[in-house]
């Protein structure tokens, strides 16, 4: 057992897919468990407590007391922390809180929804929502960011070497473009066409065809197994390192840019289109303060004008 | 004054719960629950989005079971904008959901369950995971890991993406099934059907019949079952069919998953986020007292197996009839969730090859045209743990005006609260209790693989 590198894992508000995916290192598990020994895992064993780690990896956001008291714990008995999947780095999905306030939601799901026959919102046995959710690196620090929904097993399995080795790791910084097989030429698409207008052309970039894609707005944690199948990226690894860094790039400014100059498409014309659909758009990084704290980002005011009409 | 025994997080599941026991003052089980310790919203967060964009954002409800939100989320799309997708769009969407089961089989089974069997309910608690299991049998856990890669990577390969899937879209799939592609996919599922059936022997052999006592006991409650039968001859059916609603005594209803609404309530209490689905059309309202339960259904393998008439495909049947000469219909040891999973592996493989061999599967006409408009729609589905039903309504825009969902764990999460108590009841006796025994008392929610 003596000379095994020691990880903790622990989930907060997620989906558990991040877990899943550890598991789907498959036979490199195996080569994995050489190295490391787990510990506290609770989806994997009954370790309840926190022992002292090297490795801590953490997956999902902040949603609870309970969630920050576990990132606390984690902190405090783990040298490396590392912020896995999108909902640890940028709040994931359920970011969207942003939009919606808790007793919103609370309101909503028990006692709003049509099979909900009782007027109860839980309060006791449970830990209150916090009031918005957040990544976990507004709660603790945070050493390493792996994001992806999930990472592709690629990243996973060099992120846990790089640990295990001691070194530097290799990744890039590319977009999701840089695996895409698609090619980016300039066509002649007058109109932005949503996902149920026809197929669209396997050879080249979504872009060019008038196809709303995030691909080129979003770090490549993935592989591009989207845009490789016939789907658009929905941008789920979050932005890119340069629309964090600049204050005034953001994932709208970006894409209405690079799709103008693909098409004949005006740009304000996307980038009022993105901003309606800005839901859908900043789904998964909408709670981190890289995004949020933007001067062009104002989706409180976007949703407001949608509602209005 | 009593004291509160808090184990937390119930491990090895696939969600985030707390088992609290309140003991009174001889040590005797006064009462005891199992909450869920997560809320996420996705029903109010996705009101507003474009409806077909939907089906890969819900996913992300459960990590461990994508696959069929994505499904039925795309059946719900389908019916708020009244499209029939083409024969092979809706074929193709079945096949990658049917291999999501064997993965999702294999992984509960090896990974989650088999420790407490494999290494026996007191074994250590440091051990007692499946890197103890991959010490004490490296052959099967090699082997078992060797399954799984082949059963990920058979959807990874077509579809792209394994965990939070994309390729079934509103109207069908985004892409047809190469020839090579479903000749290699022929092959892989017959090795993963022998293993399959290895597996169910070794359990029977293993598991079932070492366990026998502690299967006629631990988390024993008496409920109904809901699950998804074929419309025309009752089987087995986890994509498609009408839904079948079972009573205690084993008389059922059947009904469409379109009127859902008439058929299921559900009952918040103060000490869970987990909602808790009940049978309204019993009229008898709702109560979780184990002598006398109101409402209170199950759902997921035990309950699929118990409600359909027979399994569609010829070893799974072979199966069922053997375990229904055993253990009855509707079986309601809790254990047997274990069982009956296995069965559902067989038929998620036997299926699995037989859309592989339908002729149609290759078609390249696997997408339906679609307008977006108003309209409403529920799909139904038999996700892992449980009828997974979305309902949505969709504005002129063809955007969610509103949405409703009932995921498979909730519905079993009264049963398991159930379970809990009954089993911390019969375990915990004058205050004496140890890691084994609170190790039991999970295990009667682990059955239920929540």
């Amino acid at each position: 057992m003596s000379g095994k590198i020691r990880l903790n894992t622990d989930w907060l508000c997620d989906c558990g897919g991040c877990h899943v995916a550890i598991v789907d290192l498959h036979e490199k598990i195996l080569n994995v468990l050489e190295s490391i020994e787990i510990l506290h895992c609770p989806v994997m064993t009954d370790v309840k407590d926190y022992p002292e780690a090297e490795i801590g990896i953490l997956t999902g956001s902040i949603r609870t007391e309970h969630d920050k008291h576990a990132a606390e714990e984690m902190r405090k008995k783990c040298k490396t922390i590392i912020a896995f999947g999108t909902c640890a780095v940028y709040g994931g999905l359920h970011g969207a809180g942003l939009a919606h306030s808790r007793e919103e939601i609370m309101d909503h799901v028990f006692k709003k929804s049509p099979t909900t026959t009782t007027d109860t919102i839980p309060t006791v046995e449970v830990t209150e929502l916090a009031k918005t959710v957040t990544p976990i690196d507004e709660v603790i620090d945070v050493d390493l960011y792996l994001p992806g929904c999930p990472p592709h097993a690629h990243f996973i399995f060099e992120s846990l070497k790089t640990l295990i080795e001691n070194r530097e790791p290799r990744v890039t910084q590319d977009s999701v473009c840089a695996r895409c097989n698609r090619q980016m030429i300039k066509g002649d698409a007058k109109e932005l066409k949503n996902s149920l207008d026809g197929v669209p052309d396997e050879k080249f970039c979504f872009l060019s065809q008038g196809y709303m894609c995030l691909g080129s707005a979003t770090l490549d944690r993935c592989l591009a197994p989207c845009p490789n199948h016939g789907v658009a990226c929905t941008g789920c690894a979050g932005p890119t390192m340069q629309i964090l860094t600049e204050p005034y790039r953001d994932i709208r400014t970006e894409v209405s840019d690079r799709m103008a100059r693909l098409t004949a498409i005006d740009a304000d014309t996307i980038k009022t289109y993105m901003e309606k659909t800005a839901k859908t758009q900043y789904a998964y990084a909408m709670a981190t303060k890289m995004i949020g704290n933007k001067p062009t980002f104002l989706i409180k005011k976007w949703i407001a004008d949608v509602e209005a009409g | 004054m009593g004291k509160v025994l808090n184990i937390q997080p119930v491990s090895r599941i696939e969600g985030h719960a707390r088992i609290s026991v309140h003991l009174n003052d001889a040590g005797n089980v006064d009462d005891a629950y199992m909450s869920l310790m997560s809320l996420r919203g996705f029903e109010k967060f996705i009101e507003g989005r474009p409806a077909e964009e939907v089906p890969r954002i819900v996913n992300r409800i459960c990590g461990i079971c994508p696959w069929m939100h994505h499904t039925s989320s795309n059946k719900a799309v389908d019916g708020c904008f009244d499209v029939t997708p083409t024969p092979t769009g809706h074929k193709l969407r079945e096949l990658l959901q049917v291999m999501a089961h064997i993965n999702d089989k294999i992984l509960h089974f090896f990974f989650l369950a088999a420790p407490d069997f494999v290494l026996g309910p007191d074994a250590d608690y440091s051990v007692r995971n499946v890197i103890g299991v991959v010490k004490a049998a490296p052959e099967l856990a090699t082997q078992v890991v060797k399954m799984r890669q082949l059963g990920q990577m058979m959807i990874d390969r077509f579809a792209g993406k394994a965990i939070h899937p994309i390729a079934a879209v509103v109207g069908g799939f985004s892409k047809p099934l190469p020839e090579a592609e479903r000749q290699a996919m022929l092959k892989d599922t017959q090795t993963l059907l022998d293993f399959g059936l290895f597996t169910l022997d070794f359990a029977k052999n293993n598991v079932f019949n070492k366990y026998l006592d502690v299967i006629g006991e631990l988390g024993v409650i008496k409920t109904g079952f809901l699950g998804t039968v074929d419309r025309a001859d009752g089987s087995f059916r986890i994509y498609d069919g009408k839904q079948r609603l079972m009573k205690p005594d084993g008389t059922y209803v059947d009904f469409e998953g379109d009127d859902y609404l008439d058929y299921l309530g559900e009952h918040v209490e103060p000490w869970g986020y987990g909602k808790m689905p009940y049978a309204k059309s019993w009229d008898e309202g709702f109560s979780l007292d184990l002598e006398n339960p109101k409402g209170i259904y199950r759902a997921n393998t035990l309950a699929r197996i118990n409600v359909c008439d027979q399994m569609a495909t010829p070893k799974a049947q072979e199966a069922l009839e053997e375990f229904r000469s055993a253990f009855g219909r509707p079986a309601q040891a809790t254990l047997l969730y274990h069982y009956a999973r296995l069965i559902e592996l067989i038929y998620a493989c036997e299926r699995t090859l037989e859309l592989l061999n339908w002729e149609g599967i290759t078609d390249t006409d696997v997408r339906a045209k679609v307008e977006p408009k108003a309209g409403r729609g529920v799909g139904i589905v038999e996700a892992p743990r449980g009828t997974l039903i979305h309902d949505y309504t969709t504005d002129e825009n063809g955007c969610i005006e509103k949405a409703n969902l009932i995921v498979g764990t909730t519905h079993n999460i009264g049963p398991m609260n159930m379970s809990v108590k009954q089993a911390a009841s019969a375990l915990i006796k004058d205050g004496n209790y140890d890691q084994g025994i609170l190790n039991k008392v999970e295990m009667a929610v682990r059955a239920y693989d929540p």
